[in-house]
């Protein structure tokens, strides 16, 4: 019996001494998401003027870029030009905009900042870094010669795009 | 105790995801079943709850648009999902077609009066070396 117990040791003790490489692998894809982490509200500090700004009791959007790979997409923020909704104007509107480079997760984007390129209402960045960048934009929308906006609901939009280099 | 904080903590930090992604980032058109049609398959996921429908478009390097075919050029994306689609480009058109690109599409009846809307571009082509 002693002897029929040691052949079967022996015979599963090379078996449990074999070992094999398991191998995992995984690709890290090249991809661009878009988080709105704040939408944004116009504040109406005066009657002629609407205005995302904190201190005119706006709230600010905040967009979110989340890129997986470095140096591959272009970040594109366009503040608006126009009302998507609103009661009729009869007057001009008078747009500003600006989108500035808020939390990043990596320190090397705050260079972003400066070598942003801004042209009419868009701003472009190159996001060369990857991780995770979140711009906040403003919008100012003033209402011809000091007059009054109409009373209602205004509504503009704030374009986010990813451009694929 | 001192998990439980971490949990409540945990919870403030989290704020409401609300994205928007395209892959591959560089797809590449290849022969498809029809002649004369170049087709490529592209992924959109939609995380963004204010947001159901996004566009498909595609177009040249100064974003001209160009003509295409797919099965819907307005896609139905509920939120949390994902969704496949296969595009078809002349084969004319190969070096015309530079990118391709889904824009969210709003609605007028939204709440809040400041609104973002996203778009995300690949590039055809395959990744540059």
């Amino acid at each position: 019996m002693r002897i029929f117990t040691l052949a079967a040791l022996a015979l599963i003790l090379p078996a449990s001494a074999q070992a094999q490489d398991t191998i995992i692998e995984g690709n890290i894809l090249s991809k661009c998401i878009i988080n709105t982490d704040n939408q944004g509200v116009y504040g109406n500090p005066t009657p002629d003027k609407l205005s995302t700004t904190p201190a005119d009791g706006g709230v600010e959007p905040v967009i979110r870029y989340d890129v997986a790979v470095a140096d591959f997409y272009l970040a594109r923020i366009t503040t608006p030009t126009s009302f998507s909704s609103s009661p009729t104007l009869t007057d001009t509107v008078s747009w500003t905009g600006s989108t500035s480079v808020g939390e990043v997760s990596d320190a090397g984007m705050s260079a972003y900042e400066t070598n942003k390129v801004t042209f009419e209402a868009t701003t472009e960045f190159d996001l060369t870094i990857a991780g995770t960048t979140r711009f906040d934009v403003s919008s100012v929308a003033e209402y011809g010669a000091g007059k009054a906006f109409p009373g209602g609901t205004y509504r503009a939009v704030v374009q986010a795009e990813c451009i694929a280099k | 105790m001192k998990n439980w904080v971490i949990g409540v903590w945990l919870l403030l930090l989290a704020t409401p995801v609300a994205s928007h992604e395209l892959t591959p980032t560089y797809p590449k058109l290849q022969p498809s079943y029809v002649s004369g049609l170049l087709t490529a398959k592209l992924n959109i996921f939609n995380a963004r709850r204010d947001i159901e429908y996004y566009e498909i478009g595609v177009f040249t390097f100064d974003w001209t648009p160009v003509p295409f075919a797919t099965t819907s050029k307005i896609l139905k994306v509920p939120h949390g999902t994902g969704y496949s689609f296969d595009i078809f480009v002349r084969e004319r058109d190969r070096d015309l077609a530079v990118y391709v690109c889904t824009l969210s599409k709003l609605r007028s009846d939204k709440a809040q009066n400041a609104i973002i809307s996203s778009k995300v571009c690949s590039k055809f082509g395959g990744v540059p070396s």
